[in-house]
């Protein structure tokens, strides 16, 4: 994550068993403290998005993790409510993209050093001012240059974020980026590449031509649509594997592709 | 390059690791495994190493059907700034042959896709018949080592 979540971003007056600032208000039934902390929960949603889930489904999760908190809040243990709801509900998140972001179960060790290392190959090709190599980022994080590699392998089983998918206010990302959409009248090649291009959904056909196209890298094709290196590479792989199937097995199919 | 070339490895500046399997798509991420390895020792950054990684699955589709009734073998090699890939069936003589596949014109289709993202993903690329095998190798080299 970025920056640290504000607890306090509740303004009414916060609830507390025995605080000595507030404790002069009765506490709130769950029900008022959930709807008092509904925008902490999308605050919390809001900090993990870009990581391929949608972000009404974060906001789900948040929400869920948000009610449990207000059912298990224990007033007499003098701590603040929204303290105890964003622990929660961060914890929550996390489990969410552990345990349901993956296609195929990877161990956990190598789910979080995935999440971690997206973040990390994004910063450090900002700080460098070009891709960063492995050594480089085993470095940043702390761990073998075997389990980088392991990590960006156990990538190929996380689910593809989806640029056809509708942010926020509703337009999916796709959408957005009419403009920077490949000018496949310009290729030259009208090989079996370009043919198969013009027939695929609009988000692998955007991926694949700035790719294979236009030739940029996975890092500027990540900088071009706002997201990162590593969304970038499970795109790429999965929309390999669905024009592949488009040219040789008709509509594509979950067996038959590399994995 | 080509894969004749290969004959002329240096043990002493780069290094070399052969792997064989049973020709199944479920396996290719042993080879990808084993190329994103070399491309790290070789200081590929994150974006030719991923380029790498794709091509590895072109390179083994390109070969042949990975229908797991033959061994793939594959031989890696890493100088100081490149990695050199060729694959190869070891094709016993019951084995689908590709000229004997029904749907032999999709599958050149098939083929040249693959050809033309290797175009993209690596420096060299090519196939040829050696020791009356097929084989299918490429070169990548790291990003500002190329001549």
């Amino acid at each position: 994550m970025s920056e640290p979540l504000a607890a306090d971003t509740d303004t009414d007056t916060e609830t507390t068993a025995t605080g000595s600032e507030n404790n002069s208000d009765p506490p709130r039934s769950p029900e008022q403290l959930v709807l008092a902390h509904l925008g902490l929960a999308r605050q919390a949603a809001g900090h993990f998005t870009n990581r391929g889930e949608a972000y009404d489904d974060l906001v789900q999760v948040a929400s869920l993790a948000l009610v449990k908190a207000a059912e298990r809040f224990d007033v007499e243990r003098g701590v603040q409510f929204s303290t105890f709801a964003i622990t929660c509900i961060v914890g929550e998140l996390k489990r969410h993209f552990r345990d349901r972001a993956w296609a195929v179960r990877a161990p956990r060790r190598l789910q979080e050093l995935y999440l971690e290392l997206g973040a990390t190959i994004d910063r450090l090709s900002q700080e460098l001012g070009r891709a960063p190599t492995v050594p480089e980022l085993a470095k940043a994080l702390t761990v073998t240059e075997g389990a980088v590699l392991e990590a960006l392998e156990a990538g190929r089983a996380y689910r593809t974020s989806s640029l056809d998918e509708p942010d926020e206010e509703g337009q999916a990302m796709v959408e957005q980026l009419g403009s920077t959409d490949v000018e496949f009248d310009h290729v030259e090649d009208r090989s079996v590449l370009s043919m198969a291009l013009s027939q695929m959904p609009p988000r692998d056909r955007l991926v694949l031509g700035m790719r294979f196209v236009e030739g940029l890298t996975q890092s500027e094709i990540g900088a071009r649509l706002g997201l990162s290196q590593m969304q970038i590479s499970r795109l790429l792989a999965s929309s390999v594997e669905r024009l592949r199937s488009s040219i040789t097995e008709g509509p594509p199919t979950a067996e038959g592709n590399v994995p | 390059m080509s894969a004749q070339e290969h004959q002329s490895f240096d043990p002493v500046r780069g290094e070399r690791i052969e792997l064989s399997f049973p020709a199944t798509v479920d396996l290719v991420v042993v080879a990808r495994f084993t190329a994103a390895t070399m491309a790290a020792r070789a200081g590929f950054g994150i974006d030719d190493l991923e380029d790498l990684r794709l091509a590895v699955d072109e390179l083994c589709i390109s070969l042949g059907p990975l229908t797991g009734d033959r061994t793939l073998r594959l031989v890696f090699e890493r100088s100081d700034d490149a990695v050199d890939i060729v694959a190869s069936f070891v094709t016993p003589p019951e084995a689908t042959t590709i000229d004997s596949l029904p749907d032999h014109a999709i599958w050149q289709q098939g083929r040249e896709l693959s050809a033309r993202l290797l175009d993209s993903l690596v420096d060299e690329h090519g196939g040829e018949i050696r020791d009356g095998q097929r084989c299918t190798w490429l070169r990548k080299q790291r990003s500002g080592t190329r001549s």
